[in-house]
């Protein structure tokens, strides 16, 4: 299904004003548009950062200006299955770090918790604030042909992206601005001050004038200009890992032209086992020797917690609806996709005997790497795939096809019309192309969730992989409000509707 | 008072000091050509141009006695060369990169504007080889590079990541004017006689590669005498090219950075120095070599800040 069109091919009521914009506008203008948001983007330095790129590191945001639209009242509904699920994720993560009831209780196989590469021993026991590990998630959404929304992963580690939620809007801004005088879309720049307040509440008690620092694997990091922005907007120190020491009162400093100074609050955007080589990997030059023992002594905040990754698996994704269900007594409000567990001999069966029908997934892959799909892979392809899923049950699972929902999309005209029948360079055409949707959800005290979020685009005819890394774009995202329907609570109110403990 | 990382200090530190490099030398080349359009035709013959090679001696630049280098040849080290350090191609790719590592700790609009001329210099530097396009990109240069610092001077926070900035950009430009003064005006003092005709033109171009022209003229009322041009561009007390006057701003840099002695120190030495230098401003020889020593002592300035400020554990 189309986002912005319906099956006989007239705008869903969300997307009737750009509908009829974009008509009013004609393909010149539109194209002359897309130019000028290439250019914004390039003059802003919005950029992302590609590793295998030879010399040239730092490559602009690729950016379609078509958004993506969803209405108020659908939004309204995610944002309650989100925080629903978040809040139970944490639970469950800080009983996986306690008693594990879960287990106990037979509802989370004990082996699959035993094997898990992602759970950290040297976290059992510590009692991060507010029983909160997951504090920043970006779950990714999908619509399917019916029209319902799967959460397709949580990704609980250091999930990027957000940055260019914020950059996105700015730019569409200037390309449309006639449509931001007449709409009621839903702004997205606030998502900086909550992610400051939220950060700022896991100081150690007591402090009144947190230090909050984002910790960057460094420059040449891909989402280093993520890193870069979210310290800007929040005022907060950018460390790489050689700028921060522990004292010996088990404090965290960083090393300044007045010398060392206490950190409160890290915002780690460093995989957790390169955080500290005095616990985990002793090799690591990104991390701070100690930082462990400052986390577990209460010197120091840590956003995602360390060991939070426990819950950010393939395998304890298919759980989810089990772990609300056991956590909160709640059906789950937004639908997790079916997943095969390959790990279970009926289930592994029936992905083998299926697997032109589905899609197989690496556990711990992110970023789309090793994904096999099914009805594209060769013979040759599927029969590796098989003997992988072989060879390491426990490290894959499956799921249906789904055929990812489309918005309409500005890409270059393969079939031109001739020379003598044109002005100049051919225009683009705009071409339905599938997409996801990563909002962000954070989780403290309370849960709060993105307007929206970061719409990402498969430029190529067909193609379902929309990673960045990967030939990706994206897109602006706007939740819009019916002035004759407001959304029932305003979004300062929603923002502070549930409460974890 | 908001803090500063060692190390995020040091890379706006380079920032300041490429930046200004690339307006000083870009300032420089457009000078130096509209004075040699005023003299009579080189020397050296059709292919070199004795002149152009002297230019490059003002930055060090590996040139030997023997090279004869055609306006071009210079035009490609100087400006388009992007592997060649020091060159306004280089410079400004570097200034670029330290930005975009320390972009959190300046007005955004700042990161903006030196984005911009980094594209603009990317993709029209290749052109400024050619003597038509030259000041359009050299003129860019120097217009951005000052339209930063308007966008510091009035939207950002006198904090230490301030002070850095400064420092890096008077230390800098110090060492320029030192270089500029050793070389050329040594060069002038000790001229052909059958040039000396042209010694108001020549002292012009010397004033003119540093903006000093104007603020000479209305400082001294009087001609363009070279002992006194390089006087002005030494010891003036107020005009914010002279070297006394950027070694002031560093100490007043440094008065508000914590703990600032072991820098302090090492500028009093230079600026004893360069008082020193006051006895050898009318021969040019032995300016050329009072320069040199200055510039060695600015270096010291240079480590003693980054020992103190811009290192781990300073």
């Amino acid at each position: 299904m189309d986002e912005l069109f319906d099956d006989d091919g007239a705008p869903r009521p969300a997307a009737r004003p750009l509908h009829e914009f974009l008509e009013r506008l004609g393909p010149d203008e539109l194209a002359a548009r897309q130019r000028a948001t290439e250019l914004d983007i390039l003059t802003m330095g919005i950029t992302f950062t590609v590793y295998s790129d030879g010399e040239n590191i730092d490559r602009a945001w690729p950016f379609d200006v078509i958004p993506r639209v969803i209405s108020g009242r659908e939004w309204d509904g995610v944002v309650a299955g989100l925080q629903q699920r978040l809040v139970a994720i944490n639970r469950f993560i800080d009983d996986l770090y306690h008693d594990q009831k879960i287990v106990a209780d037979g509802v989370f196989p004990a082996d699959l918790l035993a094997e898990s590469v992602n759970f950290r021993p040297e976290c059992v026991g510590v009692d991060p604030k507010y029983g909160a590990w997951a504090h920043i998630s970006g779950s990714d959404l999908v619509r399917d042909d019916d029209g319902t929304m799967y959460v397709l992963e949580d990704n609980l580690r250091v999930p990027s992206g957000v940055s260019y939620v914020i950059e996105n809007r700015a730019v569409t801004k200037r390309a449309f601005p006639e449509l931001f005088e007449g709409e009621r879309i839903r702004p997205v720049d606030t998502y900086t001050d909550e992610l400051d307040r939220l950060l700022t509440s896991l100081a150690p008690d007591g402090v009144d004038d947190p230090q909050v620092a984002v910790l960057t694997p460094g420059i040449y990091n891909s989402a280093y200009f993520e890193h870069s922005f979210l310290a800007q907007r929040m005022g907060a120190e950018l460390v790489e890992g050689g700028d921060l020491m522990v004292a010996s009162d088990d404090c965290v400093y960083m090393h300044t032209t007045r010398g060392r100074q206490r950190v409160h609050v890290i915002y780690r955007r460093v995989d957790d086992l390169f955080l500290d080589p005095e616990v985990f990997r002793a090799d690591s030059m990104l991390g701070v020797p100690g930082l462990m023992r400052a986390w577990k002594a209460g010197n120091v905040g840590i956003a995602n917690a360390p060991g939070a990754g426990v819950a950010d698996d393939k395998c304890v994704y298919a759980w989810v609806p089990d772990i609300i269900r056991y956590y909160l007594g709640e059906e789950p409000l937004i639908a997790n996709v079916p997943t095969y567990r390959c790990m279970y001999d009926d289930e592994r069966e029936y992905v083998l005997d299926h697997l032109d029908e589905l899609v197989m997934k690496p556990a711990n892959e992110s970023g789309g790497y090793g994904i096999t799909i099914g009805n594209r892979a060769t013979e040759e392809e599927l029969a590796a795939c098989a003997k992988e899923i072989l060879d390491d049950p426990r490290n894959w699972v499956a799921q249906p096809i789904l055929s990812l929902s489309t918005v309409p999309t500005l890409v270059p005209d393969h079939d031109p019309p001739p020379v003598e029948e044109r002005d100049g360079d051919p225009l683009p055409v705009l071409r339905a192309r599938h997409v996801d949707l990563r909002p962000f959800i954070l989780t403290g005290a309370d849960s709060y969730v993105s307007d929206g979020g970061l719409t990402r685009v498969a430029l190529e005819e067909g193609s379902l992989i929309v990673n960045s890394s990967q030939g990706g774009g994206s897109k602006d995202t706007w939740i819009v409000d019916d002035p004759a329907h407001p959304s029932a609570p305003t979004p300062a109110e929603s923002t502070q509707s549930q409460r974890i403990d | 008072m908001a803090l500063l990382l060692s190390r995020t200090a040091e890379r706006l530190y380079w920032a300041a000091r490429y930046l200004e490099r690339a307006e000083d030398t870009s300032r420089m080349v457009l000078a130096f050509g509209e004075l040699f359009d005023d003299l009579p035709p080189a020397r050296s013959g059709i292919l070199g141009d004795g002149r152009w090679t002297a230019l490059l001696a003002v930055f060090g630049n590996g040139v030997t006695e023997h090279d004869t280098l055609s306006e071009n040849d210079v035009a490609q080290r100087l400006i388009v060369d992007p592997d060649r350090p020091g060159s306004v191609a280089s410079s400004v790719g570097l200034a670029r990169e330290n930005l975009r590592t320390t972009r959190e700790l300046l007005p955004r609009a700042a990161w903006r504007a030196v984005n911009d001329l980094s594209l603009f210099v990317n993709d029209e530097v290749g052109r400024a080889a050619d003597r038509r396009f030259r000041g359009r990109v050299l003129r860019r240069v120097v217009d951005d590079s000052r339209r930063l610092d308007g966008i510091l001077t009035s939207s950002m926070t006198r904090d230490d990541a301030w002070e850095v900035w400064r420092l890096g950009r008077y230390l800098e430009r110090a060492d320029m004017t030192t270089r500029v003064v050793g070389v050329r005006a040594a060069a002038l003092m000790a001229q052909d006689p059958d040039e000396i005709a042209y010694d108001e033109v020549h002292g012009m171009g010397v004033l003119r590669s540093l903006s000093a022209l104007q603020m000479y003229q209305r400082a001294t009322r009087g001609p363009i005498e070279a002992s006194q041009v390089v006087k002005f561009l030494l010891f003036s007390d107020d005009f914010p090219r002279s070297v006394l006057f950027c070694l002031s701003e560093i100490d007043r840099c440094l008065e508000r950075l914590t703990d600032p002695e072991p820098v302090r120190h090492a500028v009093v030495e230079a600026r004893s120095a360069l008082l020193s230098t006051m006895a050898v401003a009318d021969d040019g020889a032995d300016l050329d070599d009072a320069m040199d020593w200055v510039q060695s002592l600015l270096a010291k300035v240079h480590h003693a800040t980054t020992d103190r400020y811009l290192s781990i554990g300073g």
